[in-house]
């Protein structure tokens, strides 16, 4: 395709082809660029200048920095927001994709009912809706007449009503647990597939030569579902990032801020105090440090699979 | 091409003054948080359809705001200019939050004539419906005083009837924690300082401030002062009761949570009350429950309570027309011969025109005259101080500080700063 | 596609040793397994119990609910919350959240199919630095654009209607990516010989390219189906209007400030889950193949 062309008639003829190419691909592009740049691209933009204003229901003036200055020295944005947003990625992350590799490994021999039972079970808390799952957590977790409690203490576990989502040393805990319970539903299915399409010869061949199921896990399915750990981290990360409904409808990020997430934080601070120009800085600062997450996860899959 | 394109345009812009012109048909938008019935679609589009019989020529479309994500709505209506005309909610929100944004419109022309009536009934209304210029922003309908509420059965039990005035529904501060230590020893959960958010939150800053008659802000509202002596001598009364386990801090739940609570027999006390809560947990009271209103503990016995307005504000929406229409549709629906009462009812609350005298003794919300007992209790409507959004957020904060062990003068001294910055 | 075509190879070297004597299951039968799977299955039934417990509440009146020991069947079940329920515009919060999710899936199926396709296929100007964009902005949280996204569907004059949630979702670059991976697996050789033979681009990208990436189109409808579903900041932003939220923001708001009535709030979370989860169960194999495809290619 790419050979060079020596004579004149040639080239041209490569020219009008080219001029062809430029305007079919603008033309199939368009349709998706246009929705594109309109509502990310555009917004995006306008997000980053709205930084740079103090931006409220009744001014708007350019103030430079300042709001990032003042995000630097918010105790709660950096003390609270920042690191309760990088405990849950960092608990999460991991946890997810351990559980749903062991779960995975576990049903993906089994027979194909049992399997897709299993499968299914698991990935129902995604369907069943964020709102949903979480309102009915939030009944279940109760101090009062929670279910949570009632089973415990008739179980002796406890002897008194532990307050789950009102004390801050159990809030977090709780709201990275409903958070694990919906988002290794995905990861479950994508490793059961991987796993299944692991080669067999390859582990018939290590099995007769005497390896331990661990050698052979490590040795030889590792390798191969590697694309597929990749894969879940990214999207787990980012969806660990953008956490939301679970906190504003569930602890409103208290008690005490100990729920207080960069998510929620900009929310508060744009829609309850209509400080948009402020917000619109902490999304900026949430956005870049995604990109870092990402970026490290990218490099570590080109070095992986290099 | 040029043409159509011409023509297009042209048609643009006469086809909808053409179809305004057709007829004098104006559309407006009433958006209503939940005061009382004003959410019960049937209600609301009862009194449109009786509107439309006096003025088939305004159509009024009506939305239902609710108080976790309402004023998300609002701010985001705001930003994109599509506001409603007439809204209907409190001074705090109408006066000091968007009145001052300059959202507002000025609506003195509807108290002309009413002015006096509603000064008759409580001159605090008047002067909450108004900003520091004297401009109105709000138009009242109703009033109320927010309580707090006791299950007499277990006070009996408990035998901490005697430390109440059953014939006035107030108690001392005293009187307060004998009750509550009874009920303590007797068993019960007395009751819970609820701040896992800000639903509610009226009824937490009536108990401090009541406690040694403290006062929640300077009397021109300018500024908090929590700081005060006798709110952190409350503050810290509260505290060592929570320590006692004479009374719970829940930093998970919120009013609602709190009232359900008391419904169903968890808890002795409530510390959100109103005629209106009473009507509709009526439902699902449990048997050991029977509720009993009472004005929150103060130290002298003459409690201060606080008051909840609730009016009409219009959205500056650039207009004429339509702002009218609303001004028509307010007026009639606050002040018509046959319309005023009803809509009054609805809410359950009490009417802010001395004129319209008691309206529910005979009706089926007989129970809630009684309520009209705590009406000469009502304070200072301190909820028009600016930052009110951030003060309300750093309140429930605070408490939760105070509540898991904080120092109280730290820690109220961080919540003034924060909440007076900026006023 | 290769993903899904192989049907389970491991299942089919079972059996061949299963007739030699050696089966894997048999072997398999250790304590860490038999352990593995209790504790499976007490997991399911965690997972399970949140969706039980809706269904049951929904059923339970608000007396049973709030009361301190909790009923795990209703004893007296009650249709009350569904009646306070069906007060509420609640069929149209459901339409509207079939309407949303449903255009966003339309949409950008068509607009991705078609992007995808010109990134793979096409070597326009341009062509790498558009592709390096999405890929960028594919990390972005969305979140962080809403308020001039706010502004922006103001501007539109389409703030307050489903459109306002639609279209940033068909905008959203996963669609494009996935679409280019899946259509660079179609032959140069189709496409050259379709050009050779007349065809216009119209009719080649309909003709040959479209059935040879459907499978990558179903993958990329469930997915913006559930996101669609499960995006509840952008819809909280966007929709005011009772008659135009969907059934994720009717629940939400079903809380007031002076009851919590969770007889009512499972009544709608029950609305807005079990029709979801019968689609899904029935749907169950397209499902699992669109999600795996979608990683596998993304």
């Amino acid at each position: 395709m790419t050979v060079k062309a020596p004579s004149l008639a040639v080239s041209k003829a490569q020219k009008a082809q080219r001029r062809r190419e430029n305007i079919a691909g603008y033309i199939f592009m368009a349709p998706s660029l246009l929705f594109f740049l309109g509502f990310v691209i555009f917004p995006m933009g306008m997000c980053l200048v709205t930084s740079f204003f103090n931006y409220t229901m009744t001014d708007f003036s350019f103030i430079g920095f300042q709001n990032y200055a003042e995000l630097i020295h918010d105790s709660i944005f950096v003390n609270k927001a920042l690191i309760n947003t990088l405990i849950i990625v960092v608990l999460s992350v991991p946890v997810t994709c351990i559980f749903s590799l062991w779960v995975a490994s576990l049903i993906y021999k089994m027979r194909e009912v049992h399997t897709s039972f299993f499968r299914c079970v698991f990935y129902l808390p995604v369907v069943t809706g964020s709102v949903a799952v979480t309102v009915v957590w939030k009944w279940i977790f109760n101090n009062y007449y929670g279910i949570l409690n009632y089973l415990l203490k008739n179980l002796g576990l406890i002897t008194m009503n532990q307050n789950w989502l009102g004390s801050a040393n159990t809030a977090l805990g709780c709201i990275i647990m409903i958070l694990l319970t919906t988002s290794v539903g995905q990861p479950i299915v994508l490793y059961v597939s991987a796993l299944s399409n692991v080669d067999g010869s390859l582990v018939e061949a290590a099995s007769v030569d005497g390896a331990t199921n661990l050698q052979v896990f490590w040795k030889i399915k590792w390798p191969q579902i590697m694309p597929t750990t990749l894969y879940i981290l990214v999207i787990t990360t980012i969806n660990s990032f953008q956490c939301f409904a679970l906190i504003q409808l569930l602890t409103s990020g208290g008690p005490n801020n100990s729920t207080q997430t960069i998510m929620y934080y900009i929310y508060y601070n744009a829609f309850k105090l209509n400080r948009y120009g402020y917000g619109s800085a902490m999304g900026i600062i949430l956005a870049i440090i995604i990109g870092i997450f990402s970026a490290v996860q990218f490099r570590l899959a080109r070095t992986d699979n290099g | 091409m040029k043409k159509l394109l011409a023509l297009l345009l042209c048609m643009m812009l006469i086809v909808p003054s053409a179809l305004a012109l057709a007829d004098d048909q104006v559309t407006i938008t009433l958006w209503t948080y939940p005061i009382g019935s004003w959410v019960d679609d049937t209600t609301v589009k009862g009194f449109i359809d009786s509107f439309n019989a006096v003025h088939p020529e305004i159509k009024v479309n009506v939305q239902y705001l609710d108080y976790s994500s309402g004023d998300d709505q609002v701010t985001g209506a705001i930003e994109a200019k599509t506001t409603p005309d007439i809204i209907f909610e409190g001074p705090e929100r109408l006066v000091a939050n968007w009145g001052a944004a300059g959202k507002m419109l000025d609506i003195s022309d509807l108290w002309a004539d009413t002015k006096d009536d509603i000064v008759a009934a409580s001159p605090a209304v008047e002067a909450a419906c108004k900003n520091a210029e004297g401009i109105y922003y709000e138009y009242p309908l109703c009033m109320t005083t927010h309580t707090m509420v006791i299950n007499k059965q277990y006070f009996e039990k408990a035998d901490a009837l005697q430390y109440i005035d059953e014939e006035t529904h107030t108690w001392t501060t005293e009187n307060f924690i004998k009750a509550c230590k009874a009920l303590q020893a007797a068993g019960y959960i007395p009751g819970v300082i609820y701040c896992g958010g800000q639903g509610g939150d009226q009824g937490t800053r009536a108990l401090v401030t009541n406690l040694y008659s403290g006062k929640f802000t300077n009397a021109d509202h300018t500024a908090y002062t929590m700081d005060s002596a006798e709110n952190i001598q409350a503050l810290t009364q509260l505290q060592t009761m929570v320590n006692e386990g004479s009374l719970t801090a829940d930093p998970g739940i919120v009013a609602g949570d709190e009232i359900a609570l008391f419904c169903n027999g968890t808890i002795a006390m409530g510390f959100c009350w109103n005629a209106s809560a009473a009507v509709s947990n009526k439902a699902s009271m449990q048997e050991t429950v029977t509720p009993f209103p009472m004005a929150f503990p103060s130290d002298d016995g003459v409690p201060e309570l606080q008051g909840g307005i609730w009016g009409f504000g219009l959205f500056d929406n650039g207009d004429e027309a339509r702002a009218n229409a609303a001004k028509t549709f307010v007026k009639w629906v606050c002040d018509d011969a046959n319309q005023a009462v009803p809509s009054v009812y609805a809410t359950g609350f009490f009417p802010t025109r001395a004129s319209l005298g008691d309206i529910y003794t005979g009706t089926e919300k007989e129970d809630n005259a009684a309520f009209s007992l705590f009406m000469p209790y009502l304070g200072d409507y301190y909820q028009v101080t600016g930052n009110w959004a951030v003060q309300r957020t750093e309140w429930w904060n605070l408490l939760q500080r105070i509540f898991s062990g904080g120092n109280v003068e730290a820690e109220v001294a961080t919540y003034v700063t924060n909440s007076n910055s900026g006023i | 596609m290769q993903a899904t075509t192989t049907s389970n190879p491991h299942r089919k070297m079972k059996v061949q040793r299963g007739d030699i004597g050696s089966d894997h299951s048999v072997q398999a039968l250790t304590p860490y397994k038999v352990i593995g799977v209790i504790l499976l299955i007490i997991l399911a039934l965690l997972f399970l119990f949140p969706l039980y417990w809706i269904i049951t509440g929904s059923f339970k009146s608000p007396q049973v609910i709030n009361a301190a020991t909790p009923q795990w069947f209703p004893l007296e079940p009650t249709i009350s919350n569904y009646q306070r329920l069906f007060e509420k515009p609640a069929m149209a919060w459901v339409w509207n959240t079939v309407f949303m999710c449903v255009m966003s899936m339309i949409l950008t199926c068509i607009t991705a199919s078609m992007g995808g396709y010109a990134l793979a296929k096409k070597r326009f100007t341009g062509n790498k630095l558009i592709f390096s964009i999405f890929i960028i902005a594919m990390a972005l949280p969305k979140q962080v654009i809403l308020i001039p996204l706010l502004k922006e569907m103001a501007w539109l004059k389409i703030h307050n209607t489903l459109w306002a949630v639609i279209l940033p979702t068909v905008g959203w670059p996963f669609g494009v990516f996935l679409m280019k991976q899946f259509s660079e697996n179609v032959p140069n050789e189709l496409l050259e010989a379709a050009r050779i033979d007349g065809a216009g681009e119209t009719r080649t990208f309909l003709e040959i390219v479209l059935p040879l990436i459907s499978p990558g189109i179903g993958a990329l409808a469930i997915f913006t189906f559930i996101n669609a579903w499960n995006d509840y900041f952008l819809q909280l932003i966007m929709l005011n209007d009772t008659q135009v939220l969907t059934i994720s923001l009717g629940i939400a708001k079903l809380q007031s400030e002076l009851s919590t009535d969770f007889g009512l709030i499972m009544a709608g979370a029950a609305l807005g889950s079990v029709p979801i989860i019968i689609i899904f169960l029935i749907f169950q194999k397209f499902f699992t193949r669109g999600i795996t495809m979608g990683a596998v290619k993304g």
